[in-house]
């Protein structure tokens, strides 16, 4: 992949980076995770959207009143018997999958988000098994992955992404679109907050400040119950707050299930690392980092998400999972950039 | 240069007024048209008894609302607090069917599997002072004949047939209150302890939770 350089010292810095693009393609199968996740974010969203309408289609045809129905409820009612009346026969086949994110059933398998049962245990004080074991399938991804839920489910990182490309054009467009730096550590100071209070007032107090459970179940009021709630807003201040203060940064500095995750996949044991031998110190994979870690500094600690963005855009393929229950220290500038060469007495 | 930095400033301001201004002009649009019954709002079926156990144990997933039949359950959207997004039923928007779907999807302890004629989310009290077949001796009948519990639930009074007398067997599903007929309502689903028939008069005159005052 990298010829022999010696032969080439007379040539400029730009000119370097030119050759060296040129003939270094990424070919690792791992780029193509970042659409999977895409796909995998749509896929969540989508379906958000379309049980309710689902639902909506049961009750109708539960009430056997197609006649009394309004044009716009007969047009809900016929094109969703159009999606669904090739997978199933009868209406309440459809109950297979329901609810959302927070809390959802998929193929009689219960799911349920662990910052839930955590919150519901600390309201309640009790342990009620057949709920807590809902959560053992996200514990167990998160022990493995870290923060995957963060970047591959979560209904809300859609949204947020595509708030992040919006500060980008509007940042392109002149207008001042802050990337503030605040301390990574607020979020747990929020989980524990949100926990002492949960325990003190006997109610599960994060329900209404994440945004994942807020976006699931104001897909369904909107939809089903005839109007936003008032998470809608809470919501809305949170996109505000990623464009006016910091980067993602409701999900870096604010969010308690991130805190969560985050304390969970502390240890986990697939990671992204470095390959420093391929590395070429372009540094785009700190660029294209929402979160804000530092990959070039092998620096990706337990708030990664694994969105694999970086994977995605990194030219020389520097970059992969590793079976590891620890991030490698600094492996110092990659071998195939400046500083590396000029460190080994290179001219170039 | 002058002019140039204050288009720039003019647009940055014009940006941030009408972002900030954005959720107000949401919570316009959030905002209810027609206000919600407060005094109507009554338990799920199975629902824990003491509703500070329910708001402990219910997460706000929703789930219940989105298996339900008839849509009945609706949620406490726009209530902040501890009820925030706890589920209720308003039995004179949309009545409890009682077929248990609710009890079987909720992921925790809020709702717990119950049978039909063991719910309890109150029991149905009639004001006799509001019924017409007990005021003027009209013929209705409408809540005796959609009881989903039959006789034991709500009845005819002895040697007469159109007026309703609610039993013991009740569980306040609320079917009754959705299609009774008379606009004041005198069917109306409390709690247990306040009785099946409504008091009037010096003394009594209570505005309870649920219950009409007159």
């Amino acid at each position: 992949m990298y010829t022999n350089t010696t032969g080439h010292t007379s040539y400029t810095k730009i000119q370097w980076v030119i050759m060296e693009t040129k003939d270094l393609h990424a070919t690792s199968k791992l780029r193509h995770l970042n659409k999977l996740r895409w796909l995998s974010l749509s896929i969540v969203f989508i379906m958000l959207v379309l049980l309710p309408f689902i639902h909506l289609y049961q009750t109708y045809e539960a009430a056997h009143a197609y006649d009394l129905l309004t044009p716009t409820e007969k047009l809900i009612s016929d094109t969703v018997e159009g999606l669904t009346s090739p997978f199933v026969n009868e209406p309440e086949e459809l109950s297979v999958v329901k609810g959302n994110t927070w809390s959802g059933t998929l193929f009689g398998l219960k799911l349920s988000d662990p910052l839930a049962v955590v919150g519901q245990v600390m309201a309640s004080l009790s342990l009620y098994w057949p709920f807590i074991i809902t959560a053992f399938i996200p514990v167990i991804a998160t022990l493995l992955f870290g923060r995957i839920y963060c970047g591959w489910i979560c209904p809300a990182t859609l949204i947020y992404e595509l708030n992040d490309s919006l500060a980008a054009w509007l940042r392109k467009a002149g207008l001042p679109v802050s990337r503030r730096k605040l301390d990574r550590r607020i979020k747990y100071v929020v989980l524990a907050v949100g926990i002492v209070l949960s325990m003190y007032f006997g109610a599960i107090m994060f329900g209404s400040i994440y945004p994942p459970a807020i976006v699931g179940r104001e897909i369904y009021y909107a939809i089903a119950l005839g109007g936003f709630g008032a998470g809608a807003v809470f919501f809305l201040l949170t996109l505000l707050f990623d464009l006016m203060v910091s980067r993602r940064g409701f999900c870096r500095y604010v969010c308690p299930g991130g805190a969560l995750y985050s304390i969970l996949g502390r240890y986990r044991i697939f990671r992204i690392k470095r390959n420093v031998e391929t590395c070429n110190d372009c540094a785009k994979c700190n660029v294209v980092c929402q979160f804000g870690l530092d990959p070039l500094q092998d620096n990706f600690g337990m708030e990664c998400n694994n969105c694999t963005a970086c994977i995605a855009v990194c030219p020389t393929d520097a970059l992969t999972f590793t079976v590891n229950t620890k991030d490698v220290p600094f492996q110092g500038p990659g071998h195939l950039g400046h500083k590396y060469r000029k460190d080994k007495g290179d001219k170039t | 240069m002058k002019r140039r930095s204050f288009m720039k400033s003019l647009t940055m301001g014009i940006g941030i007024i009408s972002f900030g201004i954005l959720p107000f002009f949401m919570g316009r649009l959030l905002r209810p048209t027609i206000k919600a019954h407060e005094s109507n709002r009554i338990p799920l079926p199975g629902a824990l008894k003491n509703i500070e156990d329910f708001e402990r144990s219910c997460i706000g997933c929703g789930l219940c609302g989105e298996v339900c039949p008839p849509r009945c359950i609706q949620f406490h959207k726009h209530d902040g607090g501890f009820v925030a997004d706890t589920p209720y039923i308003d039995p004179v928007q949309k009545s409890c069917t009682l077929c248990g779907l609710c009890m079987e999807v909720c992921p925790t302890d809020a709702l717990t599997v119950t049978p039909v004629r063991e719910v309890d989310m109150g029991v149905a009290q009639i004001d006799r002072a509001a019924c017409y077949p007990w005021v003027d001796a009209g013929v209705c009948g409408a809540c005796v004949s959609i009881c989903p519990l039959g006789s034991s639930a709500i009845d005819f009074e002895f040697g007469n047939f159109y007026r309703p007398i609610v039993n013991d067997k009740c569980v306040g599903c609320g079917q009754c209150v959705e299609v009774c007929p008379e606009p004041s309502l005198p069917i109306n689903i409390v709690r247990r302890e306040l009785g099946t028939v409504a008091q009037h008069g010096i003394g009594v005159r209570k505005v309870e939770r649920g219950q009409r005052g007159f």
